[in-house]
């Protein structure tokens, strides 16, 4: 009241009517309305920048090609280490020294009967055949590591990885589903836009060049807004898809007794099949208190790690224990593969802006070291807190240089 | 040098990205992808967490058609129980020499293939070979009933129709579904000893027989005491057999291998 009365002795003359008193009632539902009006014009001028900054976001530019790159160029080399493992062994394994276990004849996969799928299935018991598809697949990933000409070499990859892989399903691991399911989903992404031999490629093409040039030097072939929107989602459903598969593997061990009291990594140590290191396996886990942190630092790590990401300094804590978890199993547990599978799409959550300040400095220590001075486009040390500083996005980056970048 | 030099001069052939200009066809494919990428999200949401109520959300069948073949997964690795035990086969043969049958030693098929895994920091898939056999042939074992157990320690190996005499055994106990089951199985684990035994004892083979077995490690508890044993061997008995050979299959790519782990083992 004393409010309304201040405010009339401040107005001048003519001294307006004052306002008539409504009821108790009548004010209420008025102020009432006036309230939830503004609430529903904020809560849409919220939903229309969410609208529009997620249009925005997908539409705009590509996200992650770096952390995108390097996943396909450790993809390539986790498809190159498995053959190479494999390779002296691969009769035995999957060709015609394995046909005892039927799967030639009457494959218990899915993907063998599947058309597309079949070919290593069809060629299993040929050497010559076996061996002549398994190099090829080999010289396939070598491409896709150096990414030459992606849009073609890696859907047939893809086609050529799982007929192989599928071969003998008994002897795969989760690491084969997950490397098949995130390399499905990089055909609709833009995996070789940085650090391929694409991007060098499309860099050359000069700016006059004819279409039919373009055409064949490698696009684009389809209108941005359209690849921005796919590799964009594509990031989104692996993202997704990596957080799922660690929180669920956290709620699933911490079902189990040995997980819940802290001893669970001491058994798969000591069996021959994930024991490939007694010694140290045995050394790990003398002393209880290292076998506990370690079992329920891994559960702690999976379950918290989708939470984790969203701000930088638990995102750098997640992202170093996570990798050293992978690094862990690779080793202990004798399944390099798997592992390097996983922390290939780990990094799809470094920050171009990281992956960019990281190479800088490589490239400028390495100019400085053999000219004695640093490149014209030097990254200096110091320019790390500057990068720190701009935290943006926990998956991606804009590609943009930082002053169009529209906030 | 400022971080959006850098970046600028690390993008150069990047145009700085307009707002695209979305006309409705373009945003109506637009949210088509989005709608799309969120069931998929969805569905492997579903797919990946432990068993829900949640599932129910999508009618029939639709979620695991949409799921099987392609985004088949199962992240309960080494969990809930992480495996504490070791699978093994065991394989020995009657062989014929200067016209009379002789019973060989045993060869530790497991013991040979492992070779290749201990020590080694990129193993082959081969070395779980035995492993695998072992343990699937070791599951179907168990879901037998005790009589069903009594008639696999039998001998079935004469004449070329051993396997369905030795189903019409099992049938007898009723079990159904385990009897298909370890029909199935012991038919990959008797092929795969086959090849065991040709690589050890040559083409004279005429019967062959197997031990598939489970030990469990020394418990945690006791793992710093030096006088801790290992738990029972838990064994799957079944008596000797007739040989299997699947079509196609190389007799020396299998011996080549397994021949060089059973040096190596120092059997």
């Amino acid at each position: 009241m004393s409010i309304t009365r201040e405010k009339e002795q401040h107005q001048s003359t003519p001294a307006p009517r004052p306002p008539r008193r409504r009821s108790a009632v009548s004010a209420a539902a008025l102020a009432l309305g006036t309230l939830v009006a503004e609430l529903l014009r904020r809560i849409g001028a919220v939903a229309d920048r969410a609208i529009e900054y997620s249009e925005h976001w997908l539409v705009d530019a590509k996200h992650a090609r770096h952390g995108l790159a390097v996943t396909r160029i450790l993809l390539g080399l986790t498809a190159l280490g498995l053959l190479a493992a494999n390779f002296r062994t691969r009769y035995y394994a999957f060709g015609s020294g394995s046909a005892w276990n039927g799967q030639a004849a009457d494959p218990t996969s899915d993907f063998p009967n599947i058309w597309i799928f079949s070919g290593f299935n069809r060629i299993a018991t040929n050497d010559a055949a076996f061996t002549a598809a398994y190099l090829a697949l080999a010289a396939l990933a070598v491409l896709v590591v150096l990414g030459w000409r992606m849009k073609l070499v890696l859907p047939v990859f893809f086609i050529g990885w799982v007929s192989f892989i599928e071969m003998n399903p008994v002897l795969g691991d989760q690491g084969d589903n997950m490397f098949r399911i995130t390399v499905l989903s990089l055909l609709f992404a833009d995996t070789a836009g940085r650090w391929s031999l694409d991007a060098r490629r499309r860099a050359m093409i000069p700016a006059d060049a004819s279409p039919l040039r373009r055409f064949l030097r490698g696009g684009p072939y389809l209108p941005a807004w359209l690849t921005n929107t796919m590799h964009n989602l594509v990031l989104v459903a692996v993202a997704f898809h990596v957080c799922f598969v660690y929180a669920s593997g956290a709620l699933y061990k911490a079902g189990g007794v040995p997980w819940q009291q802290g001893y669970a990594i001491y058994n798969p140590l000591m069996t021959q099949h994930f024991g490939p290191w007694p010694e140290i396996g045995a050394f790990l886990t003398t002393w209880a208190p290292i076998v506990t942190i370690i079992s329920w630092t891994s559960i702690i790590l999976q379950m918290l790690f989708p939470v984790m990401l969203l701000k930088r300094p638990t995102r750098i804590i997640a992202l170093f224990g996570i990798c050293s978890f992978h690094i862990g199993i690779a080793i202990l547990l004798g399944l390099p593969w798997f592992s390097l599978a996983m922390i290939a799409i780990d990094a799809i959550f470094i920050r171009d802006v990281t992956w960019r300040y990281v190479t800088g400095r490589i490239r400028t220590s390495w100019h400085t070291a053999r000219y004695g001075r640093p490149p014209a486009d030097a990254v200096t040390d110091d320019s790390v807190s500057t990068a720190n500083q701009r935290d943006g996005s926990p998956v991606s980056e804009q590609e943009a240089p930082a002053e169009t970048m529209a906030r | 040098m400022t971080t959006s030099q850098n970046e600028a001069m690390a993008s150069t052939g990047d145009a700085p990205p307009e707002h695209s200009r979305l006309t409705t066809l373009k945003r109506v494919v637009i949210l088509l992808l989005v709608f799309f990428t969120a069931w998929h999200i969805f569905a492997s949401f579903l797919w990946i967490a432990p068993y829900s109520g949640l599932r129910q959300a999508v009618p029939g069948k639709m979620l695991e058609s949409y799921m099987i073949p392609m985004f088949g997964q199962s992240w309960s690795v080494f969990a809930p129980n992480p495996i504490n035990g070791d699978y093994r086969i065991q394989v020995r043969a009657v062989v014929v020499e200067d016209g009379t049958e002789i019973e060989t030693e045993w060869v530790d098929a497991t013991e040979a293939e492992v070779t290749m895994l201990t020590h080694n920091l990129f193993p082959p898939r081969a070395a779980a070979t035995s492993i695998q056999v072992a343990s699937n042939f070791k599951s179907a074992y168990d879901e037998l009933n005790d009589e069903q157990q009594d008639v696999v320690a039998l001998g079935y190996y004469e004449g070329d129709d051993w396997r369905d005499r030795m189903k019409t055994a099992l049938l007898a106990h009723g079990n159904e579904n385990a009897v298909m089951h370890y029909m199935e199985r012991s038919r990959i684990t008797g092929a795969y000893a086959t090849q065991v035994a040709y690589a050890m004892w040559g083409e004279s083979v005429k019967q062959v027989q197997y031990i598939v077995s489970r030990q469990n490690v020394i418990p945690f508890d006791e793992r710093n005491n030096p006088d801790a044993e290992r738990p029972a061997v838990q064994s799957a008995p079944t008596g000797w057999r007739g040989t299997i050979v699947e079509p196609g299959q190389s007799q020396e790519r299998f011996a080549e291998i397994f021949l060089a782990g059973v040096e190596e083992s120092g059997q």
